[in-house]
């Protein structure tokens, strides 16, 4: 499969199509035009019923953080940072750089995705925002956690191609394989959801009047499970067998990076249309 | 099926290497496993044209039953809330299950022949498309085996009629989600005849010489992808309504049930595109096959097709003037709507202009195609009426729109479908249908469909309104009723023949060679049935109408493919897809977990076990799963080798490593 | 299904070296102008004044994240067409629809 010489693949040409785009490139950017219209019309929804909200609506600027939005915003640019680093590193060959990459682009995702967990629920908890309770509020979660599902199915897309770079060669694909690979998945997906729990659990703690100890003292468990992943995780990085992916995978990463950008475009678009504008 | 199932070019033996044994690799050539796990366009064609040929007979009966309710004044064939049933089934079954996924079975089969590909882009997610499509026709149409009932709300679905306040069953549910689950379908069979489209076509097939019929794919595909995004959000926010207590169109919370109008017709007007601009692909070949002329004025046919596609998003409100918008917003869609009938007019003359000086050959598929030209005309007329904003104010909901749609959906789509199936039945099955009988199917479902709509022009501007289940005898309805219903029983006769005659040339048609038509486009070229891999040698392209250059060339082109050959053979061969169960299964998972989320009661002890999330939950693991071997299961393929007739040699390569 | 993609000679390589400065360069770049942007908001100047401003840095942020880090800048146009007519018929929709809810006719009744 990875015959070629690192570095030797032409990347922005692919001989075999009558375009010289690579097919998977091609489907991502139409559906990316799809999805274009997708969260158009979910913020046309937002925008219309901002335009004469009843009276007595909840106000958006007595509700928003602008400060933990806008970084969750410089999170989620970062984040795209590193996913393009990801794509350059495997297109010259550089697995090991790309996982690298992957993980922090995971990193960084987590982050934003816990942001956005603590925005809902203090939303939800301390302001009184809640699904049902008002316009606003139905269009705001909607719109946003519309993006949000976005990013997390992005995230779980990263973890799998993260452990996709460690296949082995063809004929050690046996069962014994498979069950390492859906081990090492849940690892990663665990260790995302074990750090992201822990660490909105000890803010909230913090925030009512406990310790981080006291938190975690009560829940040893995500402890526990935290470094058993971890420690799966760090087994599998470790291992020295050869493995089925290379510069010619580069074009599944960079597919998955043009979907992880777009998710970050929106959220421009959202951060402006939502929030900064409640501020005028 | 025996003769796609049993072509004597198709490889019987996919002797695959040893594989590990994590990943199932179905070689079964027939038999179910065969077609569940088929990646071949051309048997994903022919089940999508299966099930939609059942659906349209599902939808037909719907219609009858609507039309002897109508029959005569304060009848009581059916209930009220049955009609209501009936209209909403009939509209939601033709356009989705029956139209949709004719033209899809001919994008399926024909496209990548045209094209002189061996397959689409992306074979498995073509099966998945199937397979998503069927899980969200069956779920539509739970209701009917349920004590909820079959949706009733009309194929608009308009709030707050669906909200659960006035719809507290599941039929709406169901509606939502089979809806939902078609725009999976659609956007994903979309997105791979996209790329297929630009990226897979024959050397020297470039974009100005392909088939009109693969432009109007084209064009349909991204219609598809542009437009349903929006259903998908309104049938989100809708079931949110319907679930979750938001009040996107529930006014006693701030919301506004026009919103779901927008949203909707932004979708839904695309939708009528999506469902004519495949007709007008057919019969562009069809006219000029059948008149010994190339298409006239093509580059402007395309362009029109373009601009019909874009123009297409800018006049969704012309189905609203009604509704109280404000002069400048009615205006500026009436304007738009205006101007889409220009391209949609050029495409007539350009028609015309085909048949003009031609040597015309009356066989059957040209009746449907001439008729298509005549009947999609008066609905353009009608529709042009509707235009006028002011005069809409006495048409709008009332049959005058009925007879408008069913002009240019039966007297335009249909037709055109149905010209498509005698056309390219020869390619197909290798059996041509007779023309007496094919002659006379289309003569009766003319008369029939004129019968039955053209009356109801007259009843709309008389005043009958649409889905009322019946009208009092004193109003001067009657007597065009009652015509209507006698049309449309000789339509089903007429459906009726058609479909006897189809299936008997099926089984025992006249069995014919190749090109029997004596046709201009590269699909022709292929054996009947066409073998698994299409093209021995992909074909170059000289020339549009690609194949008449190849039969006026035989020399040159002999030559150029015997030097392809050698290189193809060189390069390791014909590389084919293997076959895969996991589309089906990822299809599966949707449909369980689609029928978890509409069509199971909430538990009454609700916990994390319950039946409906854990049905759901159930199926999501299910679609994950597929999803995932499918992702892992890698796409290497194997090697064909074939001989100069066609046959597998006898040295079959080993994949690459 | 595509074959392999071809080889290059390595001439290219300074252009791929220079790709990580560029993609560091342009995240900098982004998050000084997310900074702007907060600060702007704050800043006493008229309403329409600060909107445009707003729209103006959301669309260099996208139009840089789409031209950079999407690879757009050099990859073959037809990927830009595909993904602006998306983008140009979302946002004119947007913009159809907010234009028509804003309308006199559309206000809300009175309650």
């Amino acid at each position: 499969m990875s015959s070629h010489a690192a570095g030797t693949i032409d990347h922005h040409h692919d001989p075999s199509t009558s375009t010289g785009i690579p097919n998977k490139k091609l489907m991502m950017w139409t559906f990316l035009a799809s999805d274009c219209m997708f969260f158009g019309a979910l913020i046309s929804t937002h925008l219309i019923y901002r335009l004469h909200p009843a009276p007595g609506s909840p106000q958006p600027k007595e509700i928003f953080s602008l400060e933990l939005t806008s970084f969750s915003t410089f999170i989620l640019l970062m984040s795209s940072l590193m996913m393009a680093l990801a794509v350059t590193a495997i297109q010259k060959g550089n697995v090991k750089s790309m996982r690298w990459s992957l993980l922090t682009t995971i990193f960084f995702g987590t982050i934003f995705l816990g942001c956005q967990v603590y925005e809902f629920v203090e939303f939800a908890t301390l302001k009184n925002l809640t699904l049902t309770n008002s316009m606003f509020g139905t269009t705001f979660y909607t719109l946003t956690g519309t993006h949000g599902i976005h990013v997390a199915i992005g995230v779980l897309w990263l973890i799998l191609m993260y452990v996709r770079s460690f296949q082995p060669p063809e004929g050690q694909r046996t069962f014994g394989w498979l069950f390492k690979n859906c081990l090492h998945v849940s690892a990663i997906v665990g260790a995302v959801l074990l750090s992201m729990f822990a660490i909105l659990g000890v803010v909230h703690t913090i925030q009512t009047g406990g310790t981080t100890a006291s938190y975690f003292a009560s829940h040893l468990w995500m402890i526990v499970g935290f470094f058993a992943t971890i420690a799966v995780a760090v087994s599998f990085w470790r291992q020295k067998t050869a493995v089925n992916f290379g510069e010619a995978n580069a074009i599944d990463v960079e597919s998955m990076g043009l979907y992880w950008h777009f998710v970050d475009i929106v959220w421009i678009v959202i951060f402006t249309a939502v929030y900064l504008i409640e501020y005028l | 099926m025996d003769a796609i199932l049993k072509s004597e070019l198709q490889v019987k033996d996919t002797a695959a290497p040893a594989k590990s044994a994590v990943f199932w690799r179905p070689t079964a050539q027939t038999g179910l496993v065969s077609w569940l796990t088929t990646v071949d366009h051309k048997k994903i064609g022919f089940l999508y044209g299966v099930f939609a040929l059942f659906f349209f007979l599902v939808g037909g009966v719907e219609a009858l039953l609507i039309r002897l309710q109508l029959m005569l004044p304060n009848s009581s064939v059916l209930t009220a809330e049955q009609y209501n049933t009936m209209f909403t089934m009939h509209g939601t079954t033709m356009i989705f299950l029956a139209i949709m996924p004719l033209s899809a079975a001919f994008f399926n089969f024909i496209m990548p022949l045209q094209i002189g590909a061996r397959d689409v882009a992306f074979p498995r997610l073509n099966a998945f498309s199937l397979w998503t499509f069927v899980a969200g026709a069956i779920i539509i149409n739970l209701g009917w085996f349920m004590p909820d009932g079959a949706p009733n709300v009309g194929w608009t679905g308009y709030a707050p009629l669906t909200s659960k306040t006035y719809a507290p069953d599941h039929s709406v549910d169901m509606w939502i989600m089979g809806l939902q689950l078609l725009g999976v379908a659609s956007i994903a069979a979309s997105l791979n005849f996209i790329v297929t489209i630009i990226n897979m076509r024959a050397p020297g097939m470039t974009m100005m010489r392909l088939p009109v019929f693969t432009w109007m794919t084209l064009f349909t595909a991204f219609l598809i992808v542009l437009s349903f995004p929006f259903i998908t959000v309104a049938l989100v926010e809708l079931m949110m309504d319907r679930h979750f207590g938001t009040s996107f169109f529930e006014v006693s919370g701030g919301g506004m049930p026009i919103l779901w109008q927008h949203l909707f017709w932004v979708f839904g007007h695309p939708e009528v595109y999506i469902l004519i601009l495949p007709a007008m692909g057919i019969i562009s070949e069809i006219l000029p096959t059948f008149s010994r002329k190339p298409l006239f004025g093509y580059p402007i046919v395309v362009f029109s097709g373009a601009s019909i596609g874009f123009l297409g998003f800018s006049v969704w409100s012309h189905h609203m003037f009604t509704t109280g918008m404000g002069t400048v917003a009615t205006a500026a869609f009436a304007l738009a709507t205006m101007a889409i009938a220009v391209p949609t007019g050029v495409k007539i003359f350009n028609w015309i202009g085909t048949l003009w000086g031609g040597h015309l050959s009356m066989r059957t598929p040209m009746m449907f195609a001439l008729g298509f030209v005549w009947m999609f005309m008066i609905g353009g007329f009608s529709g042009v009426m509707h235009s006028a904003a002011p005069a809409d104010a006495q048409q709008q909901d009332s049959y005058f729109v009925v007879a408008h749609f069913h002009y240019v959906l039966i007297g335009g789509s249909l037709f055109a479908l149905l010209a498509g199936i005698h056309y390219w039945f020869p390619l197909m099955f290798g059996r041509k249908v007779s023309e007496f009988w094919g002659k006379l199917s289309f003569w009766v479902i003319f008369a029939g469909f004129n019968i039955t709509f053209f009356p109801m022009h007259f009843l709309g501007l008389n005043g009958m309104p649409r889905r009322t289940f019946t009208y009092d005898t004193n109003l001067g309805w009657n007597a065009g009723n009652f015509i209507a219903t006698i049309g449309a029983l000789i339509l089903g006769v007429g459906i009726f023949i058609y479909f006897a005659v189809m299936v008997y040339t099926f089984l025992k048609g006249e069995k014919v060679g190749k090109d029997v038509w004596d046709a201009r486009t590269l699909e022709w070229s292929l054996p009947n049935p066409p073998p698994e891999y299409n093209y021995r040698v992909i074909p170059t392209v000289h020339a549009r109408d690609a194949l008449w250059y190849i039969k006026q060339n035989p020399a040159e082109i002999a030559k150029e493919d015997a030097a392809k050959a050698k290189i193809e053979a060189d390069h390791g061969g014909i590389h084919m897809p293997h076959q895969s169960i996991y589309p089906f299964v990822a299809s599966l998972g949707m449909f369980v977990a689609g029928v978890g989320i509409s069509a199971i009661d909430h538990d009454p002890t609700p916990g994390f076990w319950g039946k409906k999330i854990g049905i759901t939950l159930i199926g999501g693991a299910i679609m994950c799963l597929g999803i995932y071997w499918w992702a892992i299961e890698g796409n290497e393929g194997y090697h064909l080798h074939l001989d100069e007739d066609g046959k597998e040699s006898k040295d079959k390569k080993a994949d690459h490593p | 299904m595509s074959a392999p993609a071809s080889t290059v000679p390595a001439h290219d390589h300074s252009h791929e070296a220079s790709k990580f400065q560029i993609y560091v360069n342009v995240a900098m770049l982004l998050a000084i102008i997310t900074g702007v942007e907060i600060v702007g908001i704050y800043l006493p100047f008229a309403k329409w004044i600060i909107v445009t401003g707003l729209v103006i840095l959301s669309v260099v942020k996208f139009l840089y994240v789409i031209f950079y880090f999407m690879h757009l800048r050099w990859d073959k146009p037809f990927c830009t067409i595909l993904f602006f007519i998306g983008l140009v018929l979302a946002s004119g929709t947007v913009w159809a629809l907010l234009a028509l809810f804003s309308a006199k006719d559309s206000l809300p009744l009175p309650t």
